[in-house]
């Protein structure tokens, strides 16, 4: 399976996550984004007309909806991660799948404007991610009401992936995550995941590294 | 509410906000502040700042007994001293190096933050049981209208929303925002836990309503 990638981009990031926990090992061909604009190249738009990345293509099959992506690795990988067949947990898997997308236009639109100086109104697109943090928050707790540490189950689903980069990456954009504190437990437990992969700007969790030590003698 | 902040305690976060071997951000009028547990359950408050690089030390982790700065790994005891300067393995750090640190108070579910040196102890609650934690942009006057009530010198407040008694905890954070504590009477049905949510919800937004209206021409 071969991945359109950059190294930057929350949505990329999900599938090389994604990749990650379910063992599925991807052929990451990096794309110069920023500042080539290979995206919107001949190349790239024969594959995907729309000019975004992540492109995921495994044989002739071409998925270029992060969402989408998530859940072909899941379904060939690791089912689990899907959520259950239950109407509700199916259908809370859509709905915060679906949700992500209302992330990436606000809190993503707003880190792009932040980080690569692309227009917007910068005012809005924070108010339409702290609305839809609020949201998150709130669907978090009552989670943690029903004993449920993520969206969809007490696990990770594609769900949790689908929603996490660009939250973890928010104050980029200027937007702060002081105020969540389901929202920092959540991120936590997802940093914490064995197969948990970073990128820049989202870390796992630093004391579950070991301790560095180094000789001493010198000081 | 208390005026003048000299003195007073602060309800900065839910205990079940803050688990042992994690660090959380909170706003006093004694500044921002860093808020940790260490493994062993032991909660302390130090300025939000590393002296090293000022690097907030809300972004740092906890290993055992310590808090550490996320930029170069500088230690800190409960007492704010410097434990440990990983570039420097060999080196005791001297006393001089420390953050400053408030007095912390773990009461009924709440963790409150001693600003100045409070004479009294916090505020017992007695009876009721933390809910969640929500912010507002709104001040507590725009708060106190949406909820038909008035805060008492404590900063709690007791409404009626629907057919549940809600009885919210107001801590005023800088400008016009106030961090709201949520507290119920007894534990309830997660069905009544999940109603007082969506109820204070609907109360913040009302409140901010307020608040928008307040500032307009």
């Amino acid at each position: 399976m071969k991945l359109y990638d950059y190294i930057l981009s929350p949505s990329c990031y999900k599938v090389r996550l994604m990749a990650a926990l379910a063992g599925v090992k991807l052929d990451i061909r990096p794309v110069d984004f920023h500042p080539g604009l290979e995206h919107r190249g001949p190349e790239l738009m024969a594959l995907n007309p729309a000019g975004s990345i992540p492109i995921l293509e495994d044989g002739d099959l071409v998925l270029t909806e992060s969402s989408a992506i998530l859940v072909y690795l899941a379904a060939k990988a690791a089912p689990d991660w899907l959520g259950g067949d239950a109407a509700e947990e199916a259908a809370r898997v859509q709905q915060w799948l679906s949700f992500s997308g209302r992330l990436t236009a606000s809190l993503g639109g707003a880190r792009l404007h932040e980080m690569l100086l692309r227009p917007g109104d910068i005012g809005a697109l924070q108010a339409q991610g702290i609305a839809a943090l609020r949201e998150l928050e709130a669907g978090l707790f009552e989670q943690s009401l029903r004993g449920q540490r993520f969206l969809v189950a007490d696990r990770p689903t594609v769900a949790d992936i689908a929603c996490f980069p660009y939250v973890a990456l928010a104050p980029d954009g200027g937007v702060s995550l002081d105020p969540y504190p389901t929202i920092r437990r959540w991120s936590r437990a997802l940093r914490a995941l064995d197969a948990f992969i970073e990128m820049p700007g989202i870390h796992r969790l630093h004391e579950l590294k070991p301790e560095p030590h180094i000789e001493s003698g010198e000081a | 509410m208390l005026s003048d902040p000299t003195g007073s305690w602060t309800p900065v976060v839910l205990s079940a906000d803050l688990p042992p071997g994690t660090v959380v951000p909170a706003r006093t009028p004694a500044g921002p502040i860093a808020l940790w547990r260490s493994a062993s359950g032991r909660p302390s408050a130090s300025a939000d700042r590393c002296p090293h690089r000022g690097m907030r030390l809300s972004h740092g982790f906890v290993r055992g007994e310590t808090l550490s700065c996320i930029y170069h790994g500088w230690s800190y005891g409960q007492a704010g001293n410097c434990l440990r300067i990983p570039a420097h393995p060999g080196l005791a750090p001297p006393e001089t190096i420390r953050v400053a640190t408030h007095p912390v108070e773990e009461v009924g579910g709440v963790l409150w933050v001693g600003v100045g040196e409070p004479a009294t102890q916090p505020p017992q609650l007695a009876g009721l049981v933390p809910l969640r934690s929500l912010q507002a942009r709104a001040g507590v006057a725009a708060i106190e209208a949406a909820a038909g009530a008035k805060a008492d010198a404590d900063g709690l407040l007791e409404t009626t929303q629907g057919s549940q008694k809600i009885h919210l905890l107001l801590a005023c954070q800088e400008r016009d925002e106030t961090l709201i504590h949520v507290l119920l009477e007894g534990e309830g049905s997660v069905a009544e836990r999940v109603a007082a949510s969506r109820a204070v919800e609907a109360l913040r937004r009302k409140a901010e309503a307020l608040e928008m209206e307040r500032d307009a021409p």
